[in-house]
């Protein structure tokens, strides 16, 4: 008995510091995460098994640009993360569809929308949110393999005025 | 050989250490240093050479959604995501706020909350930026650990008093009636 856990011993070690490792690196560096829903078809499309590769190195670095796919804290139910594509930064005017509405999107926040507009509930109905809700960015399509590959930028056309062009 | 093995040896426990020293810091538990008046008397400015009273702050309550009102949280600041801010919870979604300036009453927002500073005078606070996505909580002050002086657990505390803010519950509310 004795020699068994004696064997078992440098196996469980190897579990658990690999399991540690795995949440720091997933907590602070790149994780995968499976999406679900329809909003941002068909950059998504809504099927079970669909998963992203999101970085999250670039938060402390304010390293966002407009027109990336980030995951964020759903501000009407912190338990749950959202999916959208970053439209506006802090300071950028932007053009509410099916409205004449121009809003100014305010130091500290962002404007998300979905790339299927019909369905998505975004920032058209709550309005900007803070850049600190955000978690990551998501790079690249992971899983089905037919999918795989970057996730790339875009922007709307005609519907946001930057306030700095870089 | 036998001194490289070692350093290997005790390089391997440093780079453990420090990964669980990470991973119970952004799930667990963790020490912060705070700064400003606005949470007068409970935490104070200081000259020493923290500049400030050092706290635990505890995480697992994001999970499982247990704040309550009279929480002390530190949480992101909605106008500059990069600078952390800690303050009393006085509201939970669906709760009531009277705005002391305006004497305006609205309700808090599914999904967010009302912070004020204990020190009324040098807070600022949701009376400025309205009520906050709980999302930016990033955790619960639970004890001061340094100066030993303030050693000692952060007490869930009601705001004093009406002056400042009235909180009208919503539950259990006859109709036409609002209960303090």
């Amino acid at each position: 008995m004795a020699q068994l856990l004696a064997a078992l011993r440098p196996i469980v070690n190897y579990c658990v510091g690999g399991t540690l490792v795995g949440l720091a690196i997933s907590d602070r560096y790149f994780s995968l995460a499976a999406v679900h829903g329809s909003s941002m078809h068909p950059t998504f499309e809504d099927r079970t098994g669909e998963y992203a590769l999101v970085q999250r190195s670039g938060l402390a670095r304010y390293d966002f640009s407009r027109g990336e796919v980030v995951t964020f804290v759903s501000p009407v139910d912190h338990r749950s993360t959202l999916v959208k594509r970053l439209i506006g930064m802090p300071g950028d005017w932007i053009s509410v569809p099916e409205t004449s509405e121009i809003r100014k999107v305010p130091e500290g926040h962002c404007w998300l929308e979905g790339d299927n507009g019909s369905v998505s509930w975004d920032s058209r109905f709550y309005g900007p949110i803070p850049l600190g809700l955000v978690r990551g960015r998501v790079t690249h399509v992971v899983w089905p393999p037919h999918k795989f590959g970057r996730v790339d930028k875009r922007l709307p056309e005609g519907r946001v005025m930057p306030q700095r062009h870089f | 050989m036998g001194t490289g093995i070692q350093i290997w040896s005790t390089a391997k426990t440093l780079a453990t250490g420090a990964i669980i020293g990470l991973t119970i810091s952004d799930r667990y538990l963790t020490i912060v240093t705070t700064k400003g008046d606005s949470m007068h008397p409970t935490l104070t400015a200081a000259d020493s050479f923290f500049r400030g009273d050092v706290v635990f702050a505890e995480r697992g309550c994001l999970d499982k959604y247990k704040f309550s009102r009279g929480d002390v949280v530190i949480f992101k600041c909605p106008s500059d995501h990069n600078k952390d801010f800690v303050k009393r919870l006085i509201a939970l979604p669906g709760e009531w706020i009277r705005i002391p300036v305006s004497q305006e009453i609205i309700k808090v927002p599914e999904g967010h909350c009302w912070v004020e500073g204990d020190n009324a005078d040098r807070s600022w606070d949701s009376r400025s930026f309205g009520p906050i996505p709980l999302g930016l909580i990033k955790g619960r002050v639970t004890h001061i650990i340094w100066p030993p002086s303030k050693m000692g657990r952060v007490e869930r505390k009601w705001p004093e008093d009406s002056a400042i803010c009235s909180v009208y519950l919503q539950v259990n509310q006859p109709k036409g009636q609002l209960k303090p």
